[in-house]
This record gives structure tokens, C-alpha cells and sequence, in this order.
């Protein structure tokens, strides 16, 4: 067979701004090769595969799967059959195992709905066959191992013809790591070309037919595995010496009280580290991802909880939370800079002096002259290319917005500055403006943990370096040992696999994790519902008989209907306020057709006039919404405005019987039992199956849980939207027509209240105004228990004040046990 | 490109003053009556009013916030008002108190939102309930008298100005400098803005986010004495009408939804708009429909007009707004 490219990516260049990313890299994947990748954090492997996978677009050059040119272009590349196993897995977090791989793979391999669960079991076992994932769980429940390998599962489910895998190993343990290599090679071995990018030299050495090295996003060249070396491997890598970049260090002076005595500190993720620092040293942290360099300064800083003694010039602090370690003078600034790092709004003077505004303030009022001062001498002091000072952050260039961050940090006079990964997104220039800053801060007396990735950077700067391996330091670089060499060998060769973690679940565990589960808000609902019967009917004897639980599911039709409307914007995580006037309109608009007397053709006009309303208000929200932009809560509060309005208009006071008939007609009993109420019970439960069952329910719920990670899977933002401002606005004219059946006339605001009301009960029921949660049977409960509680308390002869007190009491408390329960599953 | 000072641009929150102007304008050709003094007169309490609590809003949407409470607390001061200055038989314990116990429910509120991890429009659709139904007990579903040296005082006028007005003057230029110039204020707008990076500055989130409720409950406060006081007795449905109303002026000031950044005073102006709205789709004899069109446009304008460019774009060049 003559040689055949899986994957071909050809003179590929890729810009950012200030930086070349990629320059003019060429390689190519082979069938049944598996092809290694391999160069420091910044040295342009992720660029190269979000161009590989369509995700990214080249300034220059050509990618081709299968030889079909596929550049920029994600659904040929999927289609084409390269498929990527991403280091932060694409999962949708409040959809099962099952769902996320259902949706993950392309329409035609999907199975029934029904089948879905024993399918994707099926797939899991293939992975191991006593694998503990079990495929109707959520994925909020799964720890980041679990995570990767349904994501490594859900690849391999589409049958791809390439194959990359990013840092598979990061998140993996040992058995699985073999088992990784295992499926490698069968999937070679069918002539699949797989790439596998990793930091861990050893297991590309291991793994991997030829391997590609990317240094500053240039290639250095492909090379056939066994022609190299793991030593010829790491001087590929870090290249030839790139001192020029870096200030000369200063000589250490002999030891003194140490600035930073950190003993025995332990937390999530680390643990007993002790490490101390002198005045003007600059200390670095090296370590795989994960083996404890953040989460220990984390710890130190006090953004998490941690045991252990810290001593500032040799006065024991606190480190409880952020407030106590900056007032110390302990600076810290995060790696990620949009996240956590800087205020992306806010100007460069207000970004610059937000840690040093004492020392611009009298009496607590800051003065703005010697703020702008400050921040004005900075900016040409750091010579950070800005409009003015006024400027927003976020609309400068990364190294210039890490100056700016780097020059407030110094203008507070701190004692101890920690910065993870001082030069992340930043261009030469400023890098090497930073390292400058960095020692002549030093050379005063600051003493610096710096926390980086690069070696070559921590080798450069720094006076020492602390490696940490599985959450301990596990050796310290001093001296002339700080090299990148030095450094890269003693990560590389630190124990990579990780610890198998505890799994025993205590029983509190497992409330925690019940009551973070779809089951938890309906049983907790009925037994709200049953007790507060159960006690209305021992407390009072007309409680509990046909005529009482008949009018009270009466008032729940209308209610539980609109309710079901809003869990439906909220699946997606909207909502609408004007449900209330549109229920409102609804009768309005009846109130012309269903009078006493009107032939059937009229009828007909005002079911296909109410058909019209309801999409064109859905429509008109999901407008000014998605295209226009507008916030849900603003383009709904003008809806409801605009409703009510016309509703006036056509009824500026209640009018217009409608025909005793046709009310009759709507409420219809079956036995005691209201038909209207039975048929919203029943639509609940018919909207759940498909909601559960059905693609387009999956892919409802999933995009409403995490929009970006549904995108990947090839799920359409713009119509998820329509269908749910659409189906939401149906649900409230059809909860309307129910209304009628109670206020029997053209009444404008008729509906106000249930606005309120449907909020109420479809979170009750457990949706959550973050998206992805919720049933309808849940929001029908919500919209029964608000309900009962308006009638026990009239049977218990409570009044209105404690009637209503005892609802937003009860929200309260369902809501706030369903919102901790699901934080803290998700944080385990 | 330098921005002379001078000649300041119209910056997001400036748009609300020139509408102001234009409506003032088209007032003056459209309906004369509508800024005639007894128009006025009748206009500026219930102007100061909406003012007061859409302050307290606009402080809560700084922190991401929203306060769906607002009408329930606002119910809940005029009858608290009445209800301690007869126990205490001082009408200023009986202010002091009621702001007291409605910053309380505003702290209630922040809680829930910043501790428990409740969402704000949950968490306050809830409290609401709650609140409305301590105002029901406490009144028993009937009005109830306020002092009348509170009464005298709401209703007075000092150089021809409703006093009420001066009130909404002070707080608004008070709270306007204190986010503006103090570190309090810097610190408050920084963790709207982020408040991950706030806290890993070394911010005490938690306490400017429930603080931001509890100063919203004073300023509720504040409004339900003044409306009370106004009209001349509390009633357990007096605030009912005002909920959507906090929420416009916040919207049509430009105070965004996504936090930070924001305008006391440009919410101040909205409030103001609105109210001038109203009462000229009055005086051009059109009915409450039409004031709700008015507004629900308003909004959409509002709203609309700080996204032009990108609408603009998407709209291939067409600029209709309506």
C-alpha cells in the first residue's frame, strides 16, 4: 500500500497580535503512524491543532484530511473524520455520560434514544471492561479522570480516521495510561493516524513512530523516533541558549532572616510544603499541571482554605482569605489574566492603582490628580503603548495589559509578589521588559515567587527553583543547577502517574449527591405537597374532599402550563417576564372570538389569531434577544410593556363575556377531577420524554448547560433560542385559554401575577436560572405546591400575610438546598 | 485620538440627559400642559420617589445583581413607619428604624445571593413574598396613618420645591461621590466588574456585594416614608406598582445588566424621563396603554441606541430602531 496522509498540514503561519504563533510549519500524519508532538507551554502546539481541526483559521498555508483540504472548516474536519481529545474535555456538565457521547458523535451513528444508555455502557466497557463510569450518571458527578476518559470514549465512538490526542496523560492514571497505549495501537494497526501531543518525553519515546518538535512556533524538523534520543529530544526543545533575553541575575547574598518562612502547609491539592524566601530572592515553581504549584499558592494566598504555618519577617500571619495576606504586603497576580487577573473594563488607571489606592487617598477619598499622576508616570515609565489612561484595559495588547498589572503591583509596596506565569500571551518585547522589572524590583528588597510553565523563563530569572510533584515539593534547584535543562529533567523525571483518589462515599456524600440530582426537586416537592395535605386534612374536614382538591386543580392548570413555558427558557438559561400579559392578551383576544352566539368559522379565526400571537411574541423575544443583543430580562420587561399595552388598547377595562359554552367546555371535569389540569399533567409528561428522549430535547438541555462545549458538538445556538422563546410563548397562550376557564372575560391583567408565579414554581421544581436543569413534571409540582399553599393556608385559617411569608420561605429553602448541594457536588 | 475635556463626548451614561432635553422639547410643542407647574408639582414627588428606588436598584445591577424585593420593601416602610413612630412616639425613631429593619431585609437578601449561591432574581422573588407578607400582618390589610409632622414634611415645599426632591438630590449626589471618589466606591465598582479578580486583589467580596443590598433596602426605605408620607397613610399594596418601573429607569439609564460600571445619576434622569413620558402621553390625552408603549419603546431605544454600531452592522446599514 503506498503511503497515505491521514492529516497534512502544509506551510502553515498563524499571527497573533505582537506574536508569530506558527511560522511556517509543515507535518504530516501517515495511516497506522502515530505521530508525536512535542515543545514547551507557548511553543505553538495548540494553535497547530485548532488549525488542524478547523477551529482556528491560517494566515497562510493549507490543512487536509484524507487529502480534502479542510482549512478552517470544523464540521469537513469532523465530517472528514479527525476527531481531537481535548485537554479541558467539550462535556456538557448536566447531561449524562450517555448524552454527551450520544450528542458527540455525527447524526448517523446515533442510536435510538431509548438504546442509548445500554450503547454508550457498551462503549465504555470497550475502554475497560470494569470500568466504574456508569453511563446514566451526570458528568458534574465525574472527576477530571473520568472526565477525559468519556472524552477519549466519545472520540473514539465516531470512528475517526485521525486521531489527536492533547496531553492525554495529564489527567490519567497508571493502568489507564496502558490502557490508552493499548487502543493506540489496535487503532493503528486499522490504519488510523493518530497524534499524540505531550510535555512527557518518555511516553511519546514510547508510543510515538516519528515525532515533530515545535520551539517558538517554528518546526525544528521530524524525526523518525528512533533516530533521536530523549537527550537530542530536550535540546530540540529548548533549543540553543537564549540568555540575551534575560537581566543578569545578582549574586545571592548570604543567608538572612527569610522574608517568607512557609512551614508545613497543606490544602487542596498540596500538601506539607515548607519553603522560605529571602528578601530580593526570586523563587520559581516548576511542575507538571496539576501536581500542586498553583493550588499551593492558592493555598498561600488564601483564595482556598489551608492548615499550616506562614511567617512573614518572622511574624506569624493569617492566610484565611485574600484581604489578610494583601494587607500583609503579599501581592498576587493570576495566570489568567481575563478570568481573574485584571478588571477587562475598567481603565488603565483604575486597573493600575486599585492596590495601591491608600497611597493615593486621604481619609478615604482618593484623589484623582495623584492617581492619574501615578498611573501616567507608569505608563511611560513601563512603556506601555496606550491611548491615555482612561483607555480600557481589555482593549490593549496583552503585554501591555500585563505592565499595567505588573507596575500597580509594585506602585503598593509589597513585601512578596507571587505571579503565575508573568509572561503568558505576551509578546518579546514586553517579556523581556517584565523580566527587567521583575529583578531591579528584586535587586530593592521584594522577594518574588514566580510560577511558570517555561523553563526556560524560570531558568532565567530566578535564583531557585522548587519542583513539585504530586502536591509536594520534591527537589529544590539552587545555584548554578537553575538551568533549563536542569529544570525540564527534574520535571520530566518526577513521578507523572497520579494517586488513585479515595472513592469511599460517606452517606452525607451521597444526600448531597441525591439532592443535586433531577429526582431530588420532585420528591421533595410532593412531599411538600403531601404534608402540607396530610396536615390541612387532619386540621381541617372539608380539606380532603372532591369538591376542595377539585377547585384547587383547577387554579393549578393555568399555572403548572405557563410554568412549563418558563422551564423552558430557563433549560436554556433565560427567561421571560412576559408570560403574565401574554396570558393577559390571550384573553383579550378571546374575549372577541368566543362570545355568546359566534359561528364556528369565527372560532376558528381566533384559534388561528391566538396560534399568530404566540409565535410572533416569541419570535419578537427571541429578536431582541439574540440579534439585537438585549439582556432576556430587559427585551422581556419591553415585551411585557408592549403586551400590555395592546391588551389595553383593545380592553381598557374588562369586557367581553365569553360564551357560558365555551367555558363550560374548558372546565370540563372528569369525575371531581379537571380535565384542564389532567391535560397539563399529561402535556408535562409528554414534554418530559422528549426532553429526556428525544435529540432535540438532549440538545436543548445541553446547550443550555454549556453553550460553548454544545457548539462543538455541532449544535445550533440561534435556533435552540427561537425554539425556546417560540415554545415558551405557545405554552403561556395555551396557559391563557386554560386562565379563561377561572376569569370568564377580556381582562388585560388577568394574567399579571403569573408571571411571578411561573418563575416561582418552575425553580421550585428545580430549574436553575444558570440553564440545563429541570423538569416540566417538576415545574407542574412547582405550580401545585404554590397553589396548595394558597388553599391549606385558607382551610388552616392563616391569613394572606402568612400565606405569603410561608411561600418565599419555602423557595428559599428549596432552592438553597438544590443550589449547595449542586456546588458542592460539582467542587468534589 | 484625545477627548478635550471641554467638550466631554457623550459618554454611555450621557444619552439619558439629551433625550431628557428632547423631551422637554417636544413636550413644549406637543403638550404645553404636561410641563405646566401644576404638572409639575403633581409630578416631582412621585418623580422622587421612583428616583430613590431606582438608586437602591442601580446598585444591586452594579453587583450583578437584581432586586425583584424592591416593591414588597418599599410597602413594607411605609407601614413600618407608622407603625414604630406610633410606638415610640418619635417620628424620626420611627424613620431610624424602619431604615433600620429595611436595610436588615436588604442584608437578607445579600445573603442569599453572595452566601447560599442563591440566584439574585430567586433569591429576591422570594424575600419579596416574604416581605409583602410581613407587611400584610403588620397592617391586617388596612391602611394605616402616618404622623402628620411626617406628613407635613413630605408634603412641604422649600423655594417653591417639594422637599421630596431635595431628598432624592442628596441621595443621589451622595451616593454618586462616594462611588466615584472614595476607595469604598473604587472598590464596589471593581468587584461588579470582576469580582474574581476583586477577590484575588485582596477584596472582601462578600462584603460589597450583601452591603450593596442593604444600602438598597435604605434607599427603599427611604422611598416608602417619603411616598407615604405623601399621600398621608401606608397601605399594604402602596408600593406594588413600582417594581417594573426601578427596573426601567436602571435599563433606559445605562447602567448595564453585566455589572461594574454604572450611573446613579444617569438612573436618576432615566427615572425622571419616564415620569416626564408618562404624564405627556397623559396630556395628549392618550391612556395608561399608551404609557406603556411609550415606555416599553423607551427601553427598546435605550437599549438599542449604546449598541448602534453593532446593530448597524448586522442590520447591513439599516438603522431603524423601531
Amino acid at each position: 500500500m503506498a503511503e497515505e496522509f491521514r492529516l497534512r498540514v502544509e506551510g502553515v503561519s498563524k499571527r497573533f497580535p505582537g506574536v508569530w504563533a506558527l511560522r511556517d510549519v509543515s507535518f504530516d500524519v501517515l495511516a497506522g503512524e502515530v505521530h508525536g508532538l512535542v515543545g514547551e507551554n507557548g511553543a505553538g502546539k495548540s494553535t497547530l491543532m485548532g488549525i488542524a481541526s478547523g477551529a482556528l483559521a491560517p494566515d497562510e498555508g493549507a490543512v487536509s484530511v484524507n487529502g480534502v483540504d479542510v482549512s478552517a472548516d470544523p464540521d469537513l474536519v469532523r465530517a472528514r473524520g479527525l476527531a481531537i481529545v481535548r485537554q479541558e474535555p467539550a462535556l456538557m456538565p448536566d447531561l449524562s455520560v450517555a448524552e454527551n457521547i450520544y450528542l458527540g458523535v455525527s447524526a448517523e451513528r446515533r442510536p435510538r434514544p431509548a438504546q442509548m444508555n445500554a450503547w454508550a455502557q457498551n462503549l465504555l466497557r470497550q475502554w475497560d471492561p470494569e470500568i466504574a463510569i456508569d453511563a446514566g450518571q451526570r458528568v458534574d458527578l465525574m472527576n477530571a479522570q473520568q472526565r477525559f476518559i468519556i472524552e477519549i470514549v466519545k472520540a473514539l465512538a465516531g470512528e475517526p480516521t485521525v486521531l489527536v490526542l492533547d496531553e492525554p496523560t495529564e489527567h490519567m492514571m497508571s493502568e489507564d495510561v496502558a490502557r490508552l497505549f493499548d487502543r493506540i495501537r489496535a487503532l493503528t494497526r486499522k490504519g488510523v493516524g493518530v497524534v499524540y501531543i505531550s510535555h512527557r518525553i518518555r511516553e511519546v519515546r514510547s508510543i510515538a513512530d516519528r515525532v515533530t518538535v515545535l520551539r517558538e512556533g517554528q518546526s525544528q524538523g521530524s524525526h523518525a523516533m528512533e533516530s533521536l534520543t530523549e537527550k537530542d529530544i530536550v535540546a530540540l526543545i529548548v533549543g540553543k541558549a537564549v540568555d540575551h533575553e534575560f537581566p543578569k541575575k545578582e549574586v545571592q547574598r548570604t543567608i538572612q532572616q527569610p522574608r517568607l518562612q512557609v512551614t508545613g502547609l497543606s490544602g487542596e491539592g498540596f500538601s506539607d510544603v515548607s519553603l522560605s524566601i529571602q528578601p530580593g530572592e526570586i523563587l520559581g515553581l516548576a511542575g507538571m499541571d496539576g501536581q500542586g504549584k498553583r493550588e499551593f499558592v492558592a493555598g498561600l494566598v488564601g483564595l482556598t482554605t489551608s492548615r499550616g504555618n506562614v511567617t512573614l519577617d518572622g511574624v506569624t500571619i493569617g492566610t484565611g482569605n485574600t484581604a489578610q495576606t494583601a494587607a500583609q504586603g503579599i501581592q498576587y497576580l493570576s495566570g489568567s489574566r481575563h478570568r481573574d487577573g485584571m478588571f477587562g473594563d475598567l481603565s488603565v488607571r483604575e486597573n493600575f492603582s486599585y492596590r495601591s489606592l491608600l497611597s493615593v487617598a486621604r481619609g478615604g477619598i482618593v484623589s484623582r490628580e495623584a492617581e492619574s499622576a501615578a498611573a501616567g508616570a507608569a505608563v511611560r515609565s513601563y512603556d506601555i503603548k496606550t491611548p491615555g489612561v482612561e483607555t480600557r484595559i481589555g482593549s490593549l495588547s496583552g503585554g501591555n495589559q500585563q505592565k499595567v498589572l505588573i507596575a500597580g503591583i509594585l506602585a503598593s509596596d509589597p513585601k512578596v509578589v507571587i505571579i503565575d506565569e508573568p509572561t503568558q500571551g505576551v509578546d518579546i518585547g514586553a517579556r523581556v521588559f517584565i523580566y527587567q522589572a521583575i529583578a531591579e524590583a528584586a535587586r530593592s528588597g521584594i522577594s518574588f515567587i514566580i510560577v511558570s510553565s517555561d523553563a526556560g523563563e524560570l531558568a532565567g530569572i530566578c535564583h531557585r527553583v522548587a519542583v513539585f510533584s504530586s502536591g509536594h515539593v520534591v527537589s529544590e534547584l539552587g545555584g548554578d543547577e537553575v538551568s533549563e535543562s536542569a529544570i525540564i529533567s527534574a520535571v520530566l523525571t518526577s513521578g507523572s502517574a497520579r494517586k488513585q483518589q479515595d472513592g469511599a462515599a460517606r452517606l452525607g456524600d451521597q444526600l448531597v449527591k441525591w439532592f443535586a440530582g433531577n429526582w431530588a426537586p420532585l420528591v421533595t416537592v410532593t412531599g411538600i405537597i403531601l404534608a402540607l395535605g396530610f396536615y390541612a386534612g387532619i386540621s381541617n374536614e372539608f380539606y380532603l374532599t372532591p369538591r376542595s382538591i377539585g377547585g384547587m386543580l383547577t387554579l393549578v392548570a393555568a399555572l403548572a402550563m405557563v410554568a412549563c413555558g418558563q422551564q423552558v427558557l430557563m433549560l436554556i438559561g433565560g427567561i421571560d417576564l412576559s408570560v403574565g400579559p401574554l396570558m393577559g392578551l390571550t384573553s383579550v383576544v378571546m374575549s372577541f372570538f368566543f362570545v355568546k352566539d359566534m359561528p364556528v368559522e369565527t372560532q376558528l379565526v381566533g384559534w388561528l389569531l391566538l396560534l399568530a400571537v404566540a409565535v410572533m411574541v416569541g419570535v419578537l423575544n427571541w429578536a431582541l434577544v439574540d440579534p439585537l443583543g438585549m439582556h432576556p430580562m430587559m427585551a422581556t420587561l419591553a415585551t411585557f410593556m408592549l403586551l400590555q399595552s395592546v391588551s389595553l388598547v383593545l380592553r381598557p377595562t374588562p369586557m367581553g363575556m365569553i360564551d357560558f359554552d365555551f367555558l363550560d367546555t374548558v372546565n370540563t371535569r372528569w369525575a371531581f377531577l379537571p380535565v384542564a389540569a389532567l391535560l397539563a399533567l399529561v402535556l408535562a409528561l409528554v414534554m418530559d420524554a422528549l426532553l429526556f428522549r428525544s435529540g432535540l430535547g438532549i440538545k436543548l438541555r445541553g446547550f443550555g448547560s454549556r453553550a460553548d462545549a454544545a457548539r462543538v458538538a455541532g449544535i445550533n445556538p440561534r435556533m435552540m433560542r427561537l425554539l425556546a422563546y417560540v415554545g415558551c410563548s405557545t405554552l403561556s397562550v395555551a396557559a391563557g385559554v386554560l386562565m379563561i376557564g377561572q376569569v370568564g372575560i377580556g381582562d388585560a391583567m388577568s394574567g399579571n401575577d403569573y408571571t411571578l408565579a411561573s418563575i416561582a414554581a418552575a425553580v421550585v421544581g428545580g430549574a436553575s436560572l444558570f440553564g440545563g436543569r429541570g423538569s416540566f413534571v417538576g415545574a407542574f409540582l412547582g405550580a401545585l405546591l404554590i397553589t396548595q399553599v394558597n388553599v391549606v393556608t385558607t382551610f388552616l385559617n392563616l391569613t394572606d400575610g402568612w400565606r405569603s411569608v410561608l411561600l418565599g420561605v419555602m423557595i428559599v429553602v428549596a432552592v438553597a438546598a438544590y443550589s449547595r448541594a449542586r456546588k458542592m457536588v460539582v467542587a468534589a | 485620538m484625545k477627548v478635550r475635556k471641554n467638550l466631554p463626548a457623550v459618554g454611555e451614561f450621557g444619552w439619558i440627559w439629551i433625550a431628557f432635553v428632547l423631551l422637554v422639547g417636544a413636550c413644549a410643542v406637543l403638550a404645553p400642559s404636561a410641563i405646566g407647574l401644576a404638572s409639575v408639582y403633581s409630578m416631582l414627588p412621585f418623580a422622587a420617589v421612583l428616583v430613590l428606588l431606582a438608586v437602591g436598584q442601580t446598585l444591586v445591577v452594579q453587583q450583578r445583581g437584581l432586586d425583584m424585593s424592591v416593591a414588597a420593601i418599599v410597602t413594607l416602610a411605609g407601614l413600618l413607619v407608622a407603625k414604630f413612630t406610633a410606638m415610640t412616639g418619635s417620628p424620626l425613631a420611627g424613620v431610624v428604624l424602619t431604615c433600620g429593619v429595611c436595610g436588615a431585609a436588604g442584608i437578607l437578601n445579600g445573603l442569599l445571593v453572595a452566601r447560599i449561591g442563591i440566584s439574585p432574581i430567586v433569591a429576591t422573588l422570594a424575600t419579596g413574598a416574604m416581605f409583602f407578607g410581613v407587611a400584610r400582618i403588620l397592617s391586617g390589610g388596612s391602611a394605616m396613618a402616618i404622623s402628620p409632622s411626617l406628613q407635613a414634611l413630605s408634603q412641604a415645599r422649600l423655594l417653591g420645591v417639594p422637599v421630596l426632591f431635595y431628598v432624592a438630590v442628596v441621595l443621589v449626589v451622595s451616593v454618586s461621590l462616594i462611588l466615584r471618589m472614595t476607595i469604598v466606591g473604587r472598590r464596589f465598582i471593581a468587584v461588579g466588574s470582576n469580582i474574581a479578580t476583586a477577590r484575588a486583589q485582596g477584596t472582601r467580596t462578600a462584603l460589597y456585594q450583601v452591603g450593596s443590598y442593604g444600602v438598597a433596602g435604605v434607599c427603599y426605605a427611604i422611598a416608602g416614608i417619603a411616598l407615604a408620607g405623601f399621600i398621608g397613610y401606608a397601605t399594604p399594596t402602596a408600593g406594588s406598582s413600582y417594581l417594573l418601573p426601578s427596573i426601567a429607569a436602571v435599563v433606559v439609564g445605562g447602567t448595564p445588566f453585566t455589572g461594574g460600571k454604572g450611573s446613579v445619576v444617569a438612573t436618576a434622569g432615566a427615572a425622571l424621563f419616564m415620569t416626564l413620558l408618562d404624564q405627556m402621553v397623559l396630556s395628549l390625552g392618550a391612556g395608561p396603554a399608551m404609557q406603556l408603549f411609550a415606555q416599553a419603546i423607551a427601553i427598546i431605544i435605550a437599549v438599542s441606541i449604546r449598541r448602534l454600531p453593532e446593530v448597524a452592522k448586522l442590520m447591513g446599514g439599516k438603522k431603524r430602531l423601531t
